[in-house]
Parts: C-alpha cells; structure tokens; sequence
C-alpha cells in the first residue's frame, strides 16, 4: 500500500494527488445516486481503502442515512436502512455533530468505535463531515484495514477531498431540483395545452355522448392520471350516472349501468350534493371511498363537480395510482376544464331540447297545414256545391207551385250545371296530377311556348340559356305547371312575366324562374299558398301551386317561392338538365310542317330534310304536321279541312287534353300526338 | 219595397242569392266585389235597407284579399251608422263572428242555409 509504505512529505504528496484526482472525477456528475457510487469507489481505488462510505443527513436533522457503501458491505448495509443517529456514539453521528473530521486508529480499543458486522476486518477508521456552504449535509467514511492507516495531518487533504463531495452533492441535489421544476413546468404546459383542446372541444362537439369519451382520454392521457369518469345527474335528479369512462375499467362500468346515489356515500354523490370538489389522498384510509373491484390500484381520487348557472350537472372523478397525486396546479387545471365541460353538457341539453321543440313545432306545423288543406277543402265544396241545392229548393217550389217559369227553371239548370262543371275541373286538377307521368328529355323554349298561348297570358319574356335548353320532364305536365304559374301572375296584376332558364348550381340541373311584378303575396297568404283549396281569388280552385309542387316533385325536382306584398313574386323550380336522344332515322317521308318559324320547328326542320314549313297545307307532302299551339293553328285547321286533307294530317302537341284531342279527332284529323323532342323520338310519327 | 245590397264575388252564389232575395219579394242591388259594392253603396246609400256582404272576396284595389268584407262593412259604418248589415260567410267560425257583430254587423249568416236567409231579413228588419 503506497499511501501506507510512504512517509513524510511524499505519502501527503500522494493523498493530495488522490484527492485531487477524486475531486475531478466527481466533480462533474449530476446525478446523486450515480455521484455517491461513483465517489466510494473512486475514494477506495485511489486510496487503497478497504471501505468508503457516504452519509447524507435526513430531512428530521436527527439521522445519518447511508446513501451509497463500497462493496458487498455497502450493498448488505444498504439494504438494511442503514442509519446512525447525530450525536450519538457513532464516528459519523460525532463528525457531524461536531462538524469535524474523527480518527480511529486500532479500531478495537477506540471506545467510539461499535463493532459493524459487515466490515469485521476494518482496524482504522476516519469520518469526515460534509459541509456544503454552512450546512452539514452527511459524512464520508473511509475505512482500512491497517492499523494506524491515517495520521492527523491526513485529515487535511481528505477534508478538502470531502468538501469538494460536499459541493459536489449539493449541486447534484440543486440539478434534480432543477430537473423536477422543468418537470413541472412541462407537465404544467401539457396540463395546459390539454385544458385548451377540452376548451375547443367542449365548445365544438355538441353530441355528450362523443365529447364525455373524447374528454376523459385527454384527462387521462395529458396526465398520466390512472383512470377518468364523468357521471351526469339523471332526470330523477337522485342518480349520478356514469357517462364515460376511460379504457377497460370505465368500458366494463359503462356495461353495467354504473350509478351512485347523489348524497350517498360516494365521492362522487358527495360531490354532487354540495357541489365542492373532494379530493381523497390515499384513497384507502379515505372514508369516503369504497374499493372499486375494477380500479384495484387507485391511491389518490379527486371528485369535481359540474356546474352551470348553479346548477350541478353532474362530475368528473380522477383517479391516480400514487399517493398525493394532485398538486393544488392540478385541481386549479381540472376544476377550469369540469366548467368547461359544464358549459358543453349544458349547451348539449339545450341543443336537445331545441331539438325536441322543433319537432313539436313541426308536429304542429303538420297538423296546422292539413287543418287548413281540409277547412279549405271544406270551404271550397260548400260554396261550389252551394248553389245547387238553393236552386234545386227553388226549383222544387216553382215545380210545386204547378206554374213554373220556364225562363227562371232554364237558369236554376244552368246554374246546376256550371256548380257541377266547377266541381269536375277540380276532380281533374287533382287526379290529372296524379297519372302516370313519362319523363323524357323535353325542349323547353317549346312548352313554354304552349303554356303561354294555352294560358293566353300576354307580357312574357322569356330567356332560356343555350345549356339549359332541355330538361328531363313530362311535356303535358310540365306545361301545365308553366300554364299555372304565368296565371297565377296574370291574376296577381302582372304587368310584366319573365321566365328565365340558367344551369342550376347543383350539377345536371336547370334552374327556372318564373318572376313577376304583380301584387306579390303577404307572409300570411305564402305561408298557406301550398295548401290544396286555399286560394285568394273568386272563381278559381287553390289548386295551382299545390298541382305544380306535386308535378315537379314527381320529376325528381324542386319548387319554391319568394314573395313579397306590392313588389311581385318569384317561383324557382329546380328539374333535371337532358339531352336529346339521338336515333336511326331511316327514310323519312316528305313532310309539310305548318307551324311558327320556332325554336321546335327549326330543330324539326335541321333533323328531317325531306321536311319543309309553310303557313298553308299542300298536296304534294305525304304528311301534314300541325303544331297545335302555332299562331294560325286554327285557319290552317280550316284550310287543312277545306282542302280535304285532314286525313293525312297530323296534330302534334306539347301537351295532351282530352277535350281538345276528341274535337280533333272527331273532325277527321289522322291523330294527335306529342310532339317529339329528339331525333329518336321523330319516326314514331309516321311509325305505326 | 225593401232594397237590399248583395255583394259577393262568387258569381253563381251571387244569382242564387238574388233569385232567392227577389222571389221573397225585395229589391235587389248586386256587387261582385267590394269596389263595386262601395260604388253600388253610394249611388242607393238613401234608399238601401238592408246590406248583405261576403267575407273573403277582392278588397278595393281588386286583389285577392282576406276579410275584405270587413273593410266595406267599415265604410258603409261610416256613412250610415245605424244601416243593418249581414256578414255571408262559409266559415262556421265564432271568432270572425264575434269580430264582424264589433265591426257594426247586426248578424253573420253561414251559407248553406239560404231560406235561413231571407227570414234573419225579415227578423232583423221588423225589429
């Protein structure tokens, strides 16, 4: 052993080398349980000692705590809690005390000395104090198994060699402090940051039953909390019932219908009734808590309550596998996301009994409309069918009177007839709607055309945009619609009609409109307007714009209406945009078309060669086409007959009517048939 | 002879009635809507007896206008306050009863029941 072979001034030269080498290799570790370990070892190797050990003084101020022993001794002691009490008999506990370093040379005779059963073989021994700035922080033992290892002049440079541990071990100490408060102010900012997206979430997910999930994941996961539940107050008000839980443990509680009595004897019941938050550290000894079989490792529990305008909603409970988990940071963080939280259940309750009331209303709404449809109904039939039986009393007294006026019994008939006539055109406005409809691509410059001159309407202007020129619609019903519509604003006081046709926004739509600058309607009268029967006008039915809805429904479209009293109304319908079927045309006859120079006769004209138009018939054409809504269908009709060709004459219209088609017929015309749109549409004309 | 004003705009009601009132023996004067009827009213204001007015029909500037009887009972009111009037209606409906008897109606008659009619007339005017 060289420090113990040397002498004089050459073995102190060694000890302080040792030292100073000891200094610099602990000098730079932060970390205390590795510093400790490290020094022993070191103090050992350099100094040939057969033990070292490191002593730090415990919090009470009365125990020396081993921290750190060499060896297999230091393991063995370690292990066993190993302390000494300060200012007790020990050589550590005196050193401290005194704040002076001790020598025991000859172990065995020195009377502060007790025989340690882990370190049999120690003869001398030395205890060195470690003093950080005015505080005694421990001792460092060192320990030889030669007899007389150390000498009073040692101490010296062992002290210096103990002080710079002493530095050492505070500035390790003062890092993990530092450690723990950057820990802190971590957990703080996540805690925050997940404070925020509870915030943001609470107000953006208005359905409970996905934001309570969402809420107790990101309590739970920001955390590092054990487990999170949120309960709500049920209707009874008696019952806290769980509404979310996190993982495994809240999926099994959800299953079974997990409930606590409010007022009862859980946290949660507790917290709810008053409306306070409880916090239960080591949840054990708590009285207020009761073992939860599925949250065996809870040690800390907090309850919040959820409360808004006064009221609790219900609460959140937290719970953690550590004791103390909740730093008063913590309560304050939570406690602001259950307001938050608060805020977002009771936007969800409002948000449902909006719900329920706009149901109710709708219910209502329902109801009030078929109330009118029907009073309107009624309404309507009663002064329809009124006259009819005043004048059948009146012609029941004339008749029993045995003179009758003739004059007077002819007009009670008539009036009979012209109240039954009434009631038939409304049979046919509502069944007429109903038959079955044949959609196909139609050409809608040409039934506007027809509704217009159908509906005799004047001021009409129309504009239809070039890629809006087809829509997929039953021609028949489709003018009936437009022939509705242009008179309902005829009736309204229009001085000016406009009927536009653009591309709708929705792809593979076309937007018609059809405005007017007539009387417009009040918010009272629109809101009726769809109802069947209800109308503002003598002599007409209320049947037009329920007619049209029912018409354009059935198209797969939409209709709807803008109004405004003493400025006009405006009626949108939305249908289906088309294209004209193309088709083989074959060998076509030749064809005298009797018509306007109009936008169907064009097409008709460019598809057909063999076709031509004039304004009178002539023999030579195989076949006679006349457009039943052209400007001079009826002196053509006249020539038609008086040339005797009717029998190759064909009437084509946008627009079938049963009345108009029998006269036609009944005249000799060969057919009357729908006018065809497309190409393909075309040799069914001639086709038999 | 008593001259009774009829106005209403539903035209085959309208003859009924007429033919009903003049069979009973009155004097009839008839008015399609309530332009009309003001004119008709102010012309014979002296010598009517008795005015008998639809609810629904076009109101004086031709449109389509609910209760429009109403605004002619009104005017009628204010020219001759004590003239009886007779609110025709096919609304069996107390409300607009009640509201047409606080315009200055004497009576509301439900049609449907047109030999009611002529009675309530001769009811009201041998009061």
């Amino acid at each position: 052993m060289k420090a113990h072979q040397a002498s004089g001034i050459e073995r102190h030269a060694i000890l302080l080398n040792a030292a100073a080498r000891v200094s610099r290799s602990i000098a730079s570790i932060l970390d205390l349980n590795l510093l400790l370990n490290r020094t022993v070892d070191i103090i050992c190797d350099e100094f040939k000692f057969y033990y070292a050990g490191v002593f730090l003084v415990d919090e009470s101020g009365s125990w020396a705590v081993l921290a750190a022993g060499r060896g297999e001794p230091g393991r063995a002691m370690l292990a066993e809690g190993h302390k000494l009490h300060i200012g007790g008999n020990s050589m550590v506990g005196a050193a401290i005390a005194n704040r002076e370093a001790r020598i025991a040379l000859d172990v065995g005779a020195e009377a502060v000395h007790f025989k340690n059963p882990h370190l049999l073989r120690t003869r001398s021994e030395m205890a060195l104090p470690l003093i950080a700035g005015d505080e005694v922080i421990g001792a460092l033992t060192v320990q030889s198994e030669l007899e007389a290892a150390f000498k009073e002049e040692d101490i010296a440079a062992l002290q210096t060699m103990a002080d710079q541990l002493a530095v050492a071990i505070a500035n390790a100490r003062l890092h993990r402090q530092n450690q723990t408060l950057l820990r802190q102010a971590e957990r703080r900012a996540r805690l925050l940051r997940a404070a925020n997206t509870v915030g943001r979430e609470a107000t953006s997910i208005l359905d409970i039953d996905r934001l309570l999930p969402r809420m107790v994941d990101i309590v739970v996961e920001a955390y590092g909390f054990y487990y999170a539940g949120v309960f709500l107050v049920d209707e009874s008000g008696e019952w806290a019932v769980l509404r979310a839980g996190y993982g495994e443990a809240g999926k099994a509680m959800l299953a079974e219908g997990h409930k606590l009595q409010v007022g009862g004897n859980s946290m949660i019941g507790t917290c709810i009734r008053l409306g306070e938050a409880r916090i239960a550290l080591d949840v054990g000894e708590e009285r207020v808590h009761f073992k939860n079989p599925h949250l065996p490792h809870t040690r800390s529990e907090m309850a919040l309550p959820l409360i808004f305008g006064g009221k609790v909603l219900g609460a959140i409970t937290i719970q953690s596998k550590e004791e103390r988990a909740f730093s008063p940071d913590d309560i304050t963080t939570l406690q602001t996301m259950a307001d938050h939280l608060a805020v977002a259940v009771q936007n969800a309750y409002t948000l449902e009994a909006l719900q329920a009331a706009h149901a109710e209303l709708l219910r209502t709404k329902v109801y009030e409309a078929l109330t009118v449809a029907t009073t309107e109904a009624i309404h309507w039939i009663g002064n329809k069918a009124m006259p009819i039986t005043m004048t059948i009393a009146r012609l029941q007294e004339d008749l029993a009177s045995g003179q009758p006026d003739l004059d007077s019994l002819k007009e009670d008939l008539a009036l009979i007839a012209e109240s039954a006539q009434t009631i038939l055109e409304v049979k046919e406005q509502l069944i007429g709607q109903a038959r079955e409809q044949k959609p196909r691509p139609v050409l809608l410059a040409d039934v506007l055309q027809a509704a217009i001159r159908q509906s005799q309407v004047e001021a009409v202007e129309s504009e239809i945009a070039a890629n809006a020129a087809y829509v997929i619609a039953d021609s028949t019903q489709l003018t009936r619609v437009l022939v509705n519509l242009l008179r309902n604003a005829s009736e309204a006081g229009a001085k000016q009609i406009t009927v536009r046709a653009r591309t709708g926004s929705e792809k593979g739509s076309v937007r018609i409109t059809v405005a007017d600058n007539g009387a417009g309607m009040d918010a009272e009268i629109l809101a009726k307007c769809w109802s069947p029967f209800y109308t503002t006008k003598p002599g007409r039915h209320g049947l037009g714009l329920p007619a049209a809805l029912h018409v354009i429904t059935q198209l797969q479209g939409q209709i709807s209406i803008k109004s405004q009293a003493g400025k006009g109304t405006t009626v949108e319908i939305l249908l289906p945009a088309a294209n004209p079927l193309l088709g083989d045309l074959g060998k076509t006859p030749n064809i005298l078309l009797i018509d306007d120079d109009d936008e169907w006769a064009r097409f008709f004209l460019k598809t057909i060669r063999t076709a031509e138009r004039a304004d009178r018939p002539s023999e030579k054409a195989d076949l006679i086409l006349l457009d039943e809504f052209a400007e001079g269908f009826e002196p053509a009709l006249k020539a038609i007959q008086k040339a005797g060709l009717l029998g190759k004459t064909i009437v084509v219209t946008a627009a079938l009517d049963v009345d108009r088609l029998t006269r036609l017929l009944r005249l000799g015309v060969k057919d009357v048939k729908l006018k065809p749109y497309s190409p393909a549409e075309i040799p069914a004309l001639w086709e038999k | 002879m008593t001259t009774v004003l009829l106005v209403d705009d539903e035209k085959l009601v309208l003859r009924s009635l007429e033919k009903t009132l003049l069979r009973a023996g009155f004097e009839v004067l008839t008015a399609g809507d309530c332009l009309s009827g003001w004119e008709t009213f102010r012309a014979n204001a002296d010598r009517i007896d008795i005015a008998i007015l639809d609810l629904n029909m076009p109101g004086f500037d031709g449109l389509p206008q609910a209760e429009a009887g109403l605004g002619l009972l009104k005017k009628v009111a204010d020219v001759r306050p004590n003239l009886p009037v007779i609110i025709l209606t096919a609304y069996d409906e107390v409300g607009k009863a009640r509201e047409a008897v606080e315009g200055g109606a004497r009576a509301y008659f439900v049609k449907g029941r047109e030999q009611g009619l002529v009675e309530l007339i001769g009811q009201i005017l041998n009061r």
